[in-house]
């Protein structure tokens, strides 16, 4: 979000998913798509029946590769490198696109300078990629008109995250696969309002609507709109309040968010939080946080209240009641009010559509959003429901992709990035990669998809991937009992064996409270935005317990080598 | 610009769009039921035909493409009487109950036999298509309703790309199946549920509702509404029975709104159709609670709950200062309340420790 807020003006997919189908090139890069984002995998489907081409770049064998022209299986976090080579290519053999980078961007010598020295065959030995591959990737992406960029947490969750969101920018910049249909860069958020929680101003850094705490101008917008004095320093990120639980912070409110579950290095986590003075706790179900809390307010879920959500692709959609809470459950915007009020505020919003107003009214790229228009849209039958921001007025259509009458940070800017490993690395003791993600049939801490018996018949416990060889040198077998241990913690789970994996890297679901990842991974955060590691840690596995009998033990029919494939037009 | 003839007037037309495209843009309706604007045109079900000049076949509005010149009626007597026989030879092996046909999703073929007073009376043939159990948790398969169209064959092998499901059995026999007359959870099925989604005649239906003996879809109340998994935005509409859990509503499955009116574009994946259970379980929490001496939750009365809340927040600044709090909001949660907590934040504590889980 913030590399993109710093490099192009606006932190969002530049394009739209429904002009997936008609990309001819496309780049996907730490993203499982058919798993994370099932509906924009369908559409990347579309386009390679279509006759696209999809790369993906990935440590891990996914249901995407089998589909692939080629599978980039990078050496976990070793993408800086695997782009700065493409950059590299791009500029040695002149793919750039000089008009665009002479118009429409600054800083274009720094990055060339910079990737000078990232040739292929120096990346080869770095991220295992074979030079040639890189270069063709390099070639097709530049050559193609219509190439989009698609990423996830598999670039975000690193240390070095926001470099890896750069040098993906700088790809984009030096090709100008910017402005227009199915090309752009496409950041695919993993949680139904992440777009708009920070839209909506829900970080440290900005108002709403990216605008920063520390300008002056802004913060006397707010202090008028508000009436109130207002601070000009930057919070703290959420890794940051998490590395200060009970020490600067020693109190929380915390809505809709298990952070017992989804923070990493939980263990000392919960250190801190026994030291934490009150703890509110507002959300729809008991959760592991909930040991921490003082008061639980208990809210309903999206179902049972009015609202907005924005998507990835920056578009507004309502949320509709259908069905009422259960007991005394409310909607969170109405105990929000309330406890404002408890506090001395003196809130009399009487419905979301009038918070809403509230929020556009000082942000000029959503002024021309509302609930009434949303209403009138989603009636109509001309366009597809929602809109899309920018939205400057109640004329305004919405905007499908960004920066086609130019970028809107004014220039594009390129960054020079420096490959710089992940925080930590396997040695003698912890000899393995760890990374966590995410499987089609579970949803985060899965306190809505494990109360639903189907999934659970599909995928009912935690497991942890590991390659055969790895395994073999572990006397492990698949279905066995393993204990999967890292500096800051371990846990106990089945073993699967499988060749998704690359030899010496280990992989496991985030979901499953009695096998908490978070327990595993690494709380060191980027620079920039403060996310965590999550994706590249050292780890050790050891067999606890055989399980004869259960080389059969799958959970569902999850374990694959390789797809289907799909079948191409004209085929 | 290409032209043709439609029902007598002139009508302009794109390369390559179909008679169907051309006449739904007049605002003509042919009926269909194996035609999806998703899928390829398979011409498979027979009722979208229309007649061309000077050809002596009628021909499939749906995979017919437009060409210059042509001479083409959608709405005559030769296309009724065909219309006539092609649902009453449909309904010699279909059920003609609607309690039946009906149990889950709507049946289409039903609804169209009664607009064209198809005779209902030609015989009937036992369906001999078989029944087949299958142990997957979501999609019931019926094949006494099944009219083999093949749109939920097609729609699994071209949208969705996994190809779980197939064509079997040949003639009167044909029916819908796994290679092996597999369960779904041991192929490649990914359980999305677009098959049932797709079925224009009932024949897949979602399991649960029909297992916990729920409405029938025809006489739910459909409210639209953005999924709350990723970050994709499906709508989605929520199908709730009003008079359920005494009468505060009962969500009793999820349906995907037509094709090319949202941005998933009709599709869902399993959980956004199938993971709503939640919403009714036992284990949500319905009182508010708060920790006493004795270091247990105990229910108490909203007003409490809220007077603890603001006290011990407010205590936490006045110790430690409002830099001591930090304000974690939720990306799970909508636009509105993600605005009201910073606001809390920043105008009530003058403070900008708010963030939420998803920041990248």
């Amino acid at each position: 979000m913030a590399g993109l807020v710093e490099t192009f003006g606006a932190g969002a997919m530049t394009n739209s998913i429904g002009e997936i189908r008609d990309a001819d090139f496309l780049f996907v890069i730490g993203s499982n798509t058919s798993e994370a984002h099932p509906i924009i995998a369908m559409e990347m489907k579309r386009a390679i029946r279509k006759g696209a081409t999809l790369v993906v770049a990935d440590p891990r064998a996914i249901w995407m590769t089998s589909i692939a022209e080629k599978h980039l299986q990078l050496n976990p976090g070793t993408d800086v490198w695997l782009l700065n080579a493409m950059a590299h290519v791009i500029v040695a053999e002149d793919l750039i696109n000089r008009e665009f980078i002479e118009n429409q961007t600054e800083n274009f010598e720094q990055v060339k300078e910079t990737v000078a020295s990232y040739t292929p065959e120096r990346a080869e030995e770095i991220t295992g990629i074979s030079a040639d591959d890189i270069r063709w990737t390099a070639r097709q992406y530049a050559m193609t008109e219509k190439a989009g960029i698609y990423y996830t947490l598999g670039i975000t969750e690193h240390a070095h995250g926001t470099d890896n969101v750069y040098a993906l920018a700088n790809l984009v910049l030096m090709t100008g696969h910017l402005g227009k249909p199915a090309t752009g860069m496409n950041p695919l958020r993993g949680q139904n309002n992440v777009q708009g929680a920070n839209d909506a101003g829900a970080t440290p850094m900005f108002y709403p609507g990216y605008q920063r705490v520390d300008d002056p101008d802004v913060q006397a917008k707010y202090e008028k709109s508000w009436g109130v004095p207002l601070s000009p320093v930057p919070g703290l990120n959420l890794n940051e309040m998490m590395k200060t639980v009970g020490e600067q912070m020693r109190g929380f409110f915390v809505m809709g968010e298990d952070i017992v579950l989804s923070e990493p290095n939980v263990l000392e986590l919960e250190k801190g939080l026994n030291k934490v003075d009150f703890i509110v706790m507002q959300d729809a179900f008991m959760n592991e946080t909930a040991r921490f809390a003082d008061v639980i307010l208990p809210a309903a879920v999206f179902a049972e209240k009015e609202g907005t959500f924005t998507n990835s692709e920056r578009r507004v959609q309502r949320v509709r009641k259908a069905v009422e809470p259960p007991g005394e459950a409310l909607p969170d915007w109405e105990i929000l009010v309330m406890l404002a009020n408890k506090m001395g505020a003196n809130w009399s919003y009487k419905d979301p559509a009038e918070v809403y107003a509230e929020m556009v009214k000082d942000v000029p790229q959503f002024a021309g959003i509302s609930h009434e228009k949303l209403e009138k849209i989603d009636a109509g039958e001309e366009s597809i429901a929602g809109l899309q921001w920018p939205c400057p007025d109640a004329d305004h259509p919405g905007t499908k992709f960004l920066h086609e009458d130019g970028i809107l940070r004014g220039k594009g800017l390129f960054m020079p990035v420096h490959y710089i490993p992940p925080a930590e690395l396997p040695d003698e003791d912890y000899g393995l990669f760890l990374s966590t993600g995410r499987t089609l049939y579970h949803y985060n801490a899965a306190t809505q998809t494990r109360r639903e018996s189907g999934l659970d018949v599909k995928q009912s416990e935690a497991f942890v991937e590991l390659h055969p060889s790895d395994a073999r040198k572990r006397g492990v077998h698949h279905g066995d009992i393993v204990e999967v241990t890292t500096r800051r913690g371990s846990v106990q789970l089945r073993a699967i064996l499988s060749r998704q994996v690359r030899p010496g890297c280990i992989w496991m679901p985030l979901h499953f409270a009695e096998a908490r990842a978070n327990v595993l991974t690494n709380d060191v955060g980027d620079a920039v935005t403060g996310t965590a590691e999550y994706k590249v840690c050292a780890a050790e596995v050891r067999l606890v317990k055989s399980m004869p009998g259960n080389e059969t033990f799958f959970p569902g029919s999850y374990y694959f080598e390789k797809g289907p494939g799909l079948q191409r037009v004209g085929d | 610009m290409s032209k043709l003839t439609l029902n007598e007037q002139t009508i302009c037309f794109a390369e390559g769009e179909t008679l169907l495209d051309v006449a739904s843009r007049q605002g003509l309706e042919i009926p269909t039921l194996c035609h999806d604007p998703r899928l390829e045109p398979a011409g498979a079900c027979r009722s979208c035909l229309v007649e061309v000049a000077g050809e002596r076949l009628m021909t499939p509005a749906c995979a017919r493409v437009a060409q210059e010149g042509m001479v083409v009626a959608t709405e005559n007597e030769r296309i009724d009487r065909h219309r006539q026989t092609l649902m009453a030879l449909y309904m010699t092996d279909h059920p003609h109950e609607r309690e039946i046909s009906e149990a889950g999703s709507p049946d289409l073929l039903l609804d169209m036999a009664a607009e064209f007073d198809a005779p209902m009376d030609w015989g009937w043939m036992e369906p001999m298509r078989g029944d087949r159990e299958d142990r997957n948790p979501y999609v019931d398969f019926n094949p006494d309703t099944c009219i083999a169209c093949a749109r939920c064959v097609r729609y699994c092998e071209e949208i969705e790309g996994v190809s779980a499901i197939t064509l079997a059995g040949r003639g009167s026999h044909t029916t819908i199946s796994t290679v092996e007359e597999k369960s779904l959870l041991d192929t490649t099925c990914e359980l999305c549920g677009g098959c049932i989604d797709v079925c224009p005649t009932g024949a897949m239906n979602e399991k649960l509702p029909l297992m916990r003996g729920q409405k029938p879809e025809r006489e739910l109340v459909k409210v639209r509404s953005t999924c709350n998994f990723c970050g994709v935005g499906c709508q989605l509409d929520l199908n709730v029975d009003l008079e359920g859990r005494d009468g505060q509503g009962q969500i009793v499955k999820v349906t995907s709104p037509p094709p090319g009116t949202t941005t998933n574009d009709g599709n869902l994946c399993v959980k956004g159709r199938f993971a709503y259970d939640f919403v009714h379980h036992k284990d949500r929490l319905t009182q508010p609670l708060v920790r006493d001496e004795d270091g247990v939750f105990h229910p108490t009365t909203w007003d409490d709950a809220l007077e603890r809340a603001a006290e011990g927040l407010l205590g936490v600044a006045e110790r430690h200062g409002a830099d001591a709090l930090g304000f974690v909001s939720s990306s799970r949660c909508t636009m509105e309340e993600n605005f009201l907590v910073q606001k809390m934040a920043r105008a009530l504590f003058r403070a900008n420790h708010v963030h939420q889980c998803a920041a990248t």
